[in-house]
């Protein structure tokens, strides 16, 4: 069930993003000067504490924000705006509350260009891949949060897009459901294949899932340092180099909030 | 208010505003079209204006039908000088001030004797209900034998077009009351009447609040109703001795004002509203 | 909200929480009954204002019988209804105008805002210059007073529609159209229907005001005014009670209908707000 992709199917080069409130010309940018680069079917999560841009980036890359100066490419064309190929799940999952399961899926479909048959049998094969056969017919108030996020990645994955983007996807989760959707999301990525970027607060999440994780620091938001996550999967929280690699990753946080000079304190 | 047009668009309906644009933009194609923007609300009414000025001076609309706008200000300003349009307005107002009042102060007895007594609420609460089912203007007959068609019609017929509202607020205010609340009541051992003034009461007032700026609204509404009906003065008065002389000036004249007078008690009682709900989330 | 607000508009039944008891809501009416019955009986000389529950019955057969009720009730609906379907399709069309488009909203919007303002009755002087006194008045002023409400919630409706779900469409490249379609029109549903049940409501009370004010023609609002100034109370006690009942029938369609449709989705939109 997996699709083959190509070598430049899927990449995605950032080149000096960076980006400035409107209006806003004293404070410092909200980005600045990103530059990564992600290849085809790799697994990026970006990490780093709250206002340091991480969701913006991300909503760059979706196309939902077309200001910022540098470039974005995915699979060599430039981001301008949203595309069906870019895929993104929210943290409120912002499924449709008078949609069902089934209904709110099938939605992602309405401009693909499928048959209606094959529309069905995506939403089906979906509905299966995260877990929720027997719920089709229920409405997002009658599920819970895991759940509801549940359908939320599977309408992400059902246009078979080629970079699946997740922002904070399970932030607003408990620490059981959080867990037990972390592995779904492997198992997923491992099934699938595609692309994906994961934004998480969680360092933990980002070690566990991601092949490389991207640290980012605040005021500016720019790339702090880039670390390579050489595990195998599944991956266990408790090896030796698990931990080595997380608190390497704690300590570049830590350590970048000890760097706030006096002055930046108002 | 809470309709409040083009104070808020979407912009997420209009793409537009998000996609790129090069930062360095003309700033005086910014205040042209923000000139325009600023103009924007006046231009439906001047063009109206304008037609109606024109249409009046060049015949096509007879001033039987309508007179020209110049008319009607004229009009408008000879009543406010000779002082007539006060003695209307007085008469009006009076008389929303007595049924108002009165309706308020009823409603919130009981409203308030409703919310706080289950068996109270048993017992009136259903003949209450069937009662509001006939609209203020249905028992306007039924009161004209009663008690003719002096003061005391006018003052009945607002009191209660005031209470109904106020009324429903007050009760489902009290009803309402966060369980949260009144757990914390609770805990530190509030009397019946602590609980009521300390958290029912202050819980209640966004809602009694907007019951009474609506109560505000049927109630001038009845009033010039019932003054179209059956008054020798008052604004509504004035609206149909114009229309039975044909004086379309005086009608639009009076009609102006009733509009003014309603807009201005909205915002008076929107404001004081917004006073009393400081600090109450809902 | 919406709920709340309905009941103080539109006059609807606040529920009583209690499932025993409910005999004891008869013990105020009947009481009244009684002693109406009673004072009737016993007062002689006041033949106008004084007028028994059974005179009242006769009435009514009488009415129901020569058929001058189902007349004057279905001249009533029928106006009603035919402004009632002009005004809330105008009304749709106009909320969603200035709903969807900011310029709009802002060149007609305080316009409009501003002609709210004015009691809608103090027009009727005027309308029936413009129109006379007859149904087409009548029709015009009900649509107008159907038209307000629609306008209002439709307009609130659609800007309240949630940004979240608007970007939601934005991934997904919905059209113009079909943002409104998929996303707009059902998150605006609730809020619409809310428009629609009062314009129900406002153009049944409309009604009756303008029976009063242009008196050419039939209908429930005439009999009263009829029996008012022929100090028939009979006939007024009857038509109170007529126009009562029909009230009390349109609030509970309107009340069926949300019920059906709308409960799960309003249910589902305060969950998730």
């Amino acid at each position: 069930m997996s699709t083959v992709i190509q070598d430049s199917d899927s990449r995605l080069d950032l080149r000096q993003v960076s980006k400035r409130f409107a209006g806003d010309a004293t404070a410092r940018p909200v980005l600045d000067g990103i530059d990564l680069s992600i290849a085809s079917g790799e697994f990026v999560s970006i990490v780093g504490a709250s206002g340091c841009g991480k969701s913006t980036l991300l909503r760059l890359i979706a196309g939902l924000d077309g200001d910022f100066d540098g470039s974005i490419d995915f699979a060599g064309e430039p981001v301008r705006t949203t595309d069906l190929a870019r895929g993104i799940v929210f943290q409120d999952h912002r499924l449709f509350p008078w949609l069902d399961v089934e209904q709110n899926i099938a939605i992602a479909l309405k401009n693909a260009r499928l048959s209606r048959d094959e529309k069905r049998r995506a939403v089906a094969e979906h509905i299966a891949l995260v877990g929720l056969r027997g719920y089709e017919h229920h409405f997002p108030h009658q599920l819970s949060g895991g759940m509801a996020q549940r359908v939320a990645i599977a309408r992400g994955l059902v246009n078979r897009p080629r970079l699946l983007l997740l922002d904070e996807p399970f932030g607003a989760l408990d620490a059981l459901t959080r867990a037990r959707l972390q592995r779904e999301l492997q198992r997923i990525w491992e099934h699938e294949r595609i692309t994906m970027v994961l934004v998480t607060h969680d360092v933990d999440e980002a070690v566990f899932l991601a092949d490389r994780v991207v640290v980012m620091q605040a005021r500016p938001g720019r790339i702090g340092k880039v670390i390579d996550v050489g595990l195998a999967r599944p991956r266990d929280r408790s090896d030796a180099r698990f931990v080595v690699l997380r608190d390497e990753i704690l300590g570049e946080l830590g350590q970048l909030q000890s760097d706030v000079a006096p002055s930046d304190v108002r | 208010m809470a309709n409040g047009f083009a104070r808020n668009f979407n912009p997420a309906l209009d793409p537009g505003v998000h996609d790129a644009r090069p930062l360095a933009r003309a700033s005086l194609l910014n205040a042209g079209r923000s000139a325009g923007w600023i103009a924007l609300p006046w231009l439906l009414p001047a063009v109206c204006a304008a037609l109606w000025s024109l249409g009046s001076r060049y015949g096509w609309i007879s001033a039987q039908v309508l007179p020209p706008p110049s008319l009607v200000f004229d009009t408008l300003a000879g009543m406010v000088r000779s002082g007539e349009l006060w003695m209307h307005v007085g008469a009006s107002l009076s008389r929303v001030a007595v049924g108002f009042g009165a309706g308020v102060l009823l409603g919130l007895l009981l409203g308030g004797v409703l919310g706080l007594s289950r068996t109270a609420e048993a017992y009136v609460l259903p003949a209450f209900n069937a009662i509001v089912q006939v609209p203020v203007l249905g028992w306007l007959p039924f009161l004209m034998i009663v008690v003719g068609i002096g003061e005391p019609l006018k003052y009945i017929l607002i009191a209660h077009a005031a209470l109904v509202p106020v009324t429903l607020g007050t009760l489902q205010g009290f009803r309402q009351t966060p369980d949260a609340y009144r757990e914390v009541a609770r805990v530190f051992r509030f009397t019946r009447s602590q609980t009521i003034r300390s958290v029912i009461l202050p819980a209640a007032v966004p809602v009694i609040g907007t019951s009474v700026r609506l109560a505000f609204t049927k109630a001038w509404l009845t009033l010039v109703v019932v003054e179209l009906v059956a008054s020798s003065e008052g604004l509504g008065y004035l609206i149909v001795y114009g229309r039975q002389l044909f004086q379309l000036d005086l009608v639009l004249a009076s009609v102006l004002v009733v509009g003014a007078i309603g807009y201005l008690a909205d915002r008076i009682l929107t404001l004081l509203e917004a006073r009393l709900q400081r600090g109450n989330p809902r | 909200m919406a709920d709340s607000s309905l009941e103080l508009e539109a006059g609807r039944e606040v529920g009583i929480d209690q499932p025993a008891g409910r005999w004891r809501g008869w013990v105020l009416p009947l009481a009244a009954l009684a002693v109406w019955w009673y004072v009737s009986r016993n007062a002689s000389g006041t033949q106008g204002i004084m007028v028994s529950p059974a005179q009242v019955l006769h009435t009514a057969i009488a009415q129901a019988e020569s058929g001058a009720l189902w007349r004057a009730m279905s001249a009533s609906l029928t106006r009603e209804l035919t402004g009632f379907t002009i005004g809330t399709i105008a009304g749709l069309a106009l909320g969603a105008l200035l709903g969807v488009s900011k310029i709009a909203s802002r060149a007609i919007g305080p316009s409009f805002n501003t002609f709210k303002q004015v009691s809608l009755f103090a027009w009727i002087p005027l309308i029936s210059v413009w129109f006379g006194l007859g149904d087409v008045a009548k029709v015009v002023f009900l649509s107008l007073a159907a038209l307000v409400p629609v306008v209002v919630h439709t307009n609130d409706g659609i800007r309240a529609v949630s940004p979240a779900l608007l970007e939601v469409a934005r991934v997904f490249r919905y059209s113009k159209w079909q943002t409104v379609a998929h996303v707009v029109l059902p998150a605006a549903l609730p809020s619409l229907f809310t428009g629609i049940y009062l314009a129900l409501i406002y153009s049944w009370l409309a009604t009756l005001g303008a029976e009063y004010l242009l008196v050419a023609g039939s209908g429930i609002g005439n009999t009263l005014v009829d029996g008012s100034e022929q100090f028939r109370m009979d006939l007024v006690v009857f038509g109170v009670i007529v126009v009562g009942v029909t009230g009390w029938a349109l609030n509970a369609l309107a009340r069926a209908v949300q019920r059906r449709w709308f409960t799960h989705a309003a249910q589902a939109a305060r969950l998730t707000q």
